[in-house]
């Protein structure tokens, strides 16, 4: 460290000799700090390559770096940030700022997979000194830039999830504003960050700066003195900070060893490069976080050793973006006090303007006002090194210095918060105003300073006009926050968009909105008479599935099987929900494509089961209108079916297959084969099941009444796809329950499959009525029987004439109690039956009043009027069709049947039919010779 | 200052004031005695990089901003009006920013629904006035006319329990800052000394009692003093307070930290089930502020005093607790037994220490009440 150069800071280091002597009663670690930070400074300042310190959304950082690049015109610029950001940047022009580079990554190879989605941001600003030498660079011709911090994956690579707890946020941020999810959970990377390790010197530092929180206190002591310094003193400060808070930090193992890995790494990447590249350390420029640049590494300088080994990158595959970020968001992401990005801009912004320093801005940066003339880049002149001499010591002894009193812009300020109060429901008036003005500078006062600061101000204005209430949304201190710059969220540009959200936006551009813009936007979908129209319906539905609630809300329009939309109306937020849409498109390149991936990883999960699967297919009929992935899920709904050993999803299942099946039926000219095989193996599976689920307790009725539905409503197509309906019928006669609505639905079953007439099953009902011993249980029975109406809806008459009966003859203490489970049953598990019974209801009891009195419930009237007539209509009927054979005739000639039509009377039909085919005869009578 | 049970500020800090008053160079609003600075550094104590030649100690805890808000606010043109839960500390502040402004900070209206206009204004002497008529003489001047006649902080403590009519005679004295007395002829008209201003404290669970007028309101910069939760400043004020109440019973009398560490831990506890709690009756009726803390410990440690060993116990803190904050019957008790059950039982099991005394003590207190 002792070199040539060591007399530079030799009168700095006696003094502090001799204050630390003073102060600690004799040499200890006291003078070690105080003289390694003058060695550290000493250190950075002497090495060849030029190390350009910063600190994060500092505007004093960034007006010292525009006016360094344009005095020494680096040919290599270094820049602290992940090298595999290094693409994206000249995307930035494209963007709004501020906005955030991202790396995202879904597929982890390497990583626990509970950390995936891994997501990176670096957000960046334009007050900031890492977009001047991005701009810089970028623009200058024969300017390289170089990113040389650990690559995203290496950020997950020395992460020690689960070890270290969160760092906390700024005590006096207020709750998180709207946009301060913008990052999502991603981790944060950031240049420059300088703030104290340990909390003992952060609070030390603000009470004695009498300042409220850590943006305050950089703002008052470090960005206003160094506004206006040159480029050696603003560097040498700059360093002394890092070396402070580095050489004052509680030495937390993890962290240090992840900083000082870093440091290792960027070096060993410059050195590679300027090794490569044959660059003359002279021409670059390293710029990196002020704690940083006072590294004490051995890999430190072009002359440092090479003694770090990069590890490789794992597996994982990494995505690139774009995304857009705003003021609140990076303030939330870094503990940084509210307001204090936006002020810091606003601080830039008159910077330049008091400075006349020209910023650098990339060519056609979107947002940005037309840039200046451009002279100064060509006029200045690159200036020769000078030997570095000693500013630290003319620093650290001047006074503070002090800003005057812009009393034009505490006017304007003063008059402006009135304005928002009462726009915000205040009662503030001029009075207020000029207390406001007053009592500034009279805190400014009290605080040693002579102008009044944003926070100063913010300070005053809420002594002067908050109130024992808040009146509106926002209170006082918010609208300071909001009148000094308020927040500011970024837009990435269209260019700069990745493919996917490009084609989204190109596909939607029929509709005529600025959807890139934030905000919700009304789209209205008149398919009828535009048809063209319809490929947008698609394409916002697959959206609304894809992306997250409110990015796109059909008001008006549905999207079911079979059905062709008319007219739709939808609510579109997509610039709101920018960053999902652009996370979307690092998943594939279409929307298609990554619908379809998501469907399959659904039907694929560990955990999907036939309904879910059912889901998917249906879904992927629905938004991707393809048979091709439907036939493929499909299929594996049917292994996954096979597998189930549990009939949890038995109602899911058959309301979707039904729904499907009723698809096909109409669209398609054959079903397709999967949808057969599903039914066949369905009616197989839930017949092996169905002695199980009756008397399983974790079955419900409505389970089992969904498997009998499944079985009884796909028994045609599953009988004529060669089922044998014996495995049914074989089932229900094993089956044994002995919980009473089971036992109904058993009942009902049988009913359905004629193995119970309906005179028994009146018969058993009336008995179980009768029987004061089981009276108490009807209730269940007939629970039973309102799931019934599912797979047996011809029954409903007869649920009806059960419910009446109930009504009629259950006493009060069963009867009462029961009335909510019924009414609940039907509204939870029975919406669609709650109207079958009603019209049934309907059908039965007389619509008038006056008829009451003569009614007679037509199952009391049955016995006498209905058995005989039977017999007497099936003949009426077909007397009626051979009286009137022209109908019959018709309807034959339209199917394309040919007969002639036969009398009734000619002759014994059973025995024509065997003359007719005689094997059976044959082959009974053989049957019969061997009995 | 021996023979005064409880002296103001301005005398139990007059040397402090005298001295700092001496060192005191900076420009000095009115006819203030302190500058704004000095004012804050009587209040909120010295550090070393002050640079004085003594310690000044801190007197009042809580976030500097409050107390640079107060002064720069009775620099201006308005009055202060300081909000709070009762027991933050209002009266304590505005007794010492009296007393550092003006060395003087018994110039106090008390606020009750009793409170009549003449307490605010001026009221006469009858036997007086039967006998020489209304005069100068005849007139007896409220505290705040005192106030205004000397250039010095009227105080106005708890505004809102008094009446709106009442409230509102303090608009004129905060906007044209004189009071005119119509029964006198000639010299009918009190005008403010520069330095005047006014001090008043309301409390924020009486809102709604007697609203402020807005045009009131406009005339008062409010200052919301919150109550302290953070642990380390609530530690100090306890200290602080309870030091300076043994020395006023001249009691010798040591209170253990651990506990100091219990009785804070209890109130930590409670202000959470309270913070937790649905309704008022879920909650105690207390406000639980530091105030009330600082109540509990010298209950506890008179009680020790003069009926116990002159030491102080877990027990008689847990039945000073319970007799202080149960006010309700039965809902505060059944709060602070709910809170003995599932809070103090499991910790004086696990941490064993002072808590097993404690939950003693509050279980025979509640007994004793219920």
């Amino acid at each position: 460290m002792s070199g040539t150069h060591e007399g530079t800071f030799q009168g700095l280091r006696a003094q502090l000799q001799e204050a630390a002597a003073t102060f600690a009663d004799g040499p200890d670690a006291l003078e070690g700090i105080l003289l390694g930070i003058v060695d550290d400074v000493d250190r950075a300042v002497r090495e060849p390559l030029e190390i350009f310190p910063v600190c994060h959304h500092s505007p004093a950082s960034a007006i010292a770096m525009a006016r360094r690049l344009r005095e020494k015109r680096p040919k290599v610029v270094y820049l602290e940030l992940c090298e595999d950001m290094a693409p994206l940047l000249t995307e930035l022009r494209n963007c709004k700022l501020p906005v955030a580079v991202q790396s995202f990554a879904t597929e982890v190879e390497g990583f626990p997979a509970e950390w995936s989605p891994l997501s990176v941001v670096a957000p960046i600003t334009e007050a900031s000194a890492e977009y001047q030498a991005i701009a810089y660079a970028l623009d200058t011709p024969g300017v390289e830039l170089v990113l040389v911090d650990r690559s995203s994956d290496h950020v997950f690579q020395w992460d020690a999830r689960g070890t270290e707890s969160a760092e906390p946020a700024d005590p006096a941020a207020p709750p998180a504003e709207e946009e301060a999810p913008l990052h999502g959970d991603a981790v944060g990377v950031e240049i420059g960050d300088l703030r104290p390790r340990f909390a003992e010197l952060e609070e030390y530092l603000l009470r004695h700066g009498k300042v409220r929180h850590w943006s305050e206190w950089w703002h008052q002591y470090v960005e206003l003195p160094l506004g206006d310094s040159d480029h050696d003193t603003y560097r040498q400060v700059m360093l002394l900070i890092g070396s402070l808070f580095r050489r004052l930090a509680p030495g937390d193992p993890h962290r240090v060893r992840v900083d000082e890995d870093r440091e290792r790494y960027m070096w060993t990447r410059m050195r590679e490069h300027l090794a490569a590249a044959g660059a003359d350390p002279a021409d670059c420029l390293y710029v990196c976080g002020a704690f940083h640049a006072a590294s004490r590494v051995a890999e430190f300088g072009v002359h440092g050793t090479d003694t770090f080994e990069i590890s490789p990158p794992t597996a994982t595959t990494w995505q690139h973006g774009l995304i857009p970020s705003s003021h609140a968001a990076i303030e939330a992401q870094f503990g940084l006090a509210a307001g204090s990005v936006s002020i810091a801009a606003t601080v830039w912004a008159k910077n330049l303007g008091r400075t006349r320093v020209e910023p650098f801005r990339l060519v056609g940066q979107v947002g940005a006002k037309k840039s200046r003339a451009r002279k100064a880049v060509a006029a200045a002149a690159a200036v020769p090194a000078l030997p570095p001499s000693d500013k630290l010591t003319g620093f650290l002894r001047q006074t503070p210095a002090l800003d005057r009193l812009d009393e034009a812009e505490l006017l304007g300020w003063s008059v402006e918060i009135v304005r928002a109060a009462r726009r915000n429901g205040y009662l503030a008036s001029t009075a207020d105003a000029i207390a406001v003005f007053e009592t500034s500078i009279l805190l400014a006062g009290m605080r040693d300073r002579t102008r009044p600061t944003p926070y100063d101000f913010q300070d005053a204005a809420v002594t002067c006009i908050e109130k024992d209430t808040v009146p509106g949304r926002r209170d006082v201190r918010r609208l300071v926050d909001i009148m000094m710059g308020g927040d500011r969220v970024g837009q990435v540009g269209y260019d700069a968009l990745p493919p996917l959200a490009r084609d989204v936006h190109d596909r939607l551009a029929p509709l005529g909105l600025k959807l890139q813009q934030s905000g919700v936007r009304r789209a209205l979908l008149d398919i009828t008479s535009q048809p063209e129209l319809e490929r947008c319906s698609d394409v916002l539905w697959m959206l609304r599935y894809l992306m997250p609630q409110g990015a796109a809300r059909p008001i008006m329009g549905e999207r079911k099987l079979g059905e062709r939309p008319i007219q739709e109306s939808w609510d579109l937020a997509l610039g709101t929900h920018q960053r999902a849409l652009i996370e979307l498109g690092y998943e594939g390149v279409s929307i298609e494509q990554v619908l379809e991936q998501r469907l399959r990883r659904l039907a694929y999960d560990r955990r999907a089961t036939a309904a879910s699967v059912l889901e998917a297919v249906e879904d992927a009929t629905l938004y991707l209108r393809s048979r091709r992935l439907a036939d493929e899920l499909g299929t594996h709904a049917l292994e996954v079916l096979s597998a189930e050993r549990s009939v949890d999803g038995a109602p899911e299942v058959l309301r979707r297959v039904r729904r499907l099946l009723a698809y096909y039926r109409t669209s398609e000219a054959v079903l397709p084969p999967w949808i057969e095989s599903f039914v066949k193996t369905g009616y197989a599976h839930y017949c092996t099941l169905l002695p199980t689920a009756f008397t399983d307790d974790d079955a419900t009725v409505r389970q089992v009444a969904a498997m009998l539905g499944f079985l009884f409503s796909m028994e045609s197509l599953a009988l004529s796809l060669g089922c044998d309906r014996n495995q049914l019928e074989l089932a229900v006669v094993q089956s044994h329950p002995e919980e009473p609505s089971r036992t109904a639905l058993l009942w009902a079953a049988q009913v359905h499959l004629g193995r119970l007439s309906r005179a028994d099953l009146r018969a058993r009902c009336d008995e179980l009525l009768g029987n004061p011993l089981v009276v108490p249980a009807y209730p269940r029975y007939l629970s039973g029987f309102v799931h019934a109406l599912d797979p047996v809806p011809g029954l409903t008459d007869f649920v009806v004439e059960a419910v009446s009966n109930a009504f009629g003859r259950l006493p009060d203490p069963v009867l009462l109690p029961w009335l909510p489970t019924l009414i609940t049953t039907l509204r939870s598990g029975g919406s669609e039956l709650a109207p079958l019974l009603i019209r049934e209801a309907g059908r039965t009891f007389p619509g008038r009043l006056a008829a009451l009195d003569t009614w007679v419930p037509p199952w009391r009237a049955q016995p006498e009027a209905v058995r005989p007539a039977r017999p007497v209509e099936a003949v009426h009927g077909c007397a009626l069709l051979a009286a009137h054979p022209a109908t019959c005739d018709a309807v034959a000639s339209l199917l394309g049947c040919e007969g002639t039509w036969e009398t009734a009377d000619s002759g014994p039909a059973g025995v024509a039919l065997a003359g007719r085919h005689p094997d059976t005869a044959v082959a009974l009578e053989a049957l019969l010779a061997d009995a | 200052m021996s023979d005064l049970l409880r002296a103001p500020a301005e005398i139990k800090y007059a040397e402090e004031l005298e001295w700092l008053e001496s060192v005191d160079d900076s420009p000095k609003p009115f006819s203030w005695r302190l500058s704004p600075k000095m004012v804050r550094l009587f209040i909120l104590g010295s550090e070393r990089s002050d640079g004085l030649d003594r310690e000044i100690s801190q007197k009042w805890y809580g976030d500097r901003s409050f107390v640079e808000r107060s002064i720069v606010t009775l620099a201006s043109d308005r009055g202060l009006l300081l909000i709070g839960d009762p027991g933050t500390g209002k009266s304590w502040l505005a007794e010492l920013l009296s007393a550092a402004i003006c060395r003087n900070s018994t110039l106090v209206v008390q606020g009750t629904a009793g409170t009549t206009e003449d307490h605010i204004k001026y009221s006469w002497n009858v036997s007086m006035v039967i006998a020489k008529g209304q005069s100068r003489e005849s007139m007896i001047p409220s505290p705040i006319m005192t106030a205004m006649e000397s250039g010095a902080i009227g105080r106005f403590e708890e505004l809102t329990r008094s009446t709106s009519d009442v409230q509102d005679a303090l608009i004129s004295i905060l906007s044209e800052k004189y009071i005119s007395v119509p029964e006198l002829d000639s010299d009918g008209i009190v005008f403010a000394k520069p330095g005047f201003s006014i001090i008043a404290t309301a409390n924020s669970r009486d809102r709604g009692v007697n609203d402020l007028s807005s045009a009131l309101k406009r005339r008062f910069n409010f200052v919301r003093i919150p109550v302290v939760t953070n642990k380390k400043s609530e530690v100090e004020i306890v200290r602080f307070r309870t030091e300076e109440l043994l020395r006023r019973h001249q009691i010798e009398l040591e209170v253990p930290p651990t506990l100091l560490d219990v009785l804070l831990q209890s109130f930590a506890d409670l202000r959470a089930s309270a913070a937790a709690a649905g309704s008022d009756d879920e909650k105690l009726e207390s406000a639980l502020s530091t105030a009330e803390q600082i109540g509990v410990l010298e209950d506890a440690v008179l009680h020790s005093n003069f009926f116990g060993e002159r030491a102080l116990t877990a027990r008689t803190l847990a039945s000073s607790l319970v007799g202080s904050l149960a006010r309700r019957e039965p809902e505060d008790l059944a709060i602070l037994n709910k809170y003995l059950h599932g809070v103090v039982e499991p910790r004086s099991k696990e941490e064993g220490g002072s808590w097993p005394e404690f939950l003693e003590g509050g279980r025979d207190a509640i007994a004793t009440l219920s």
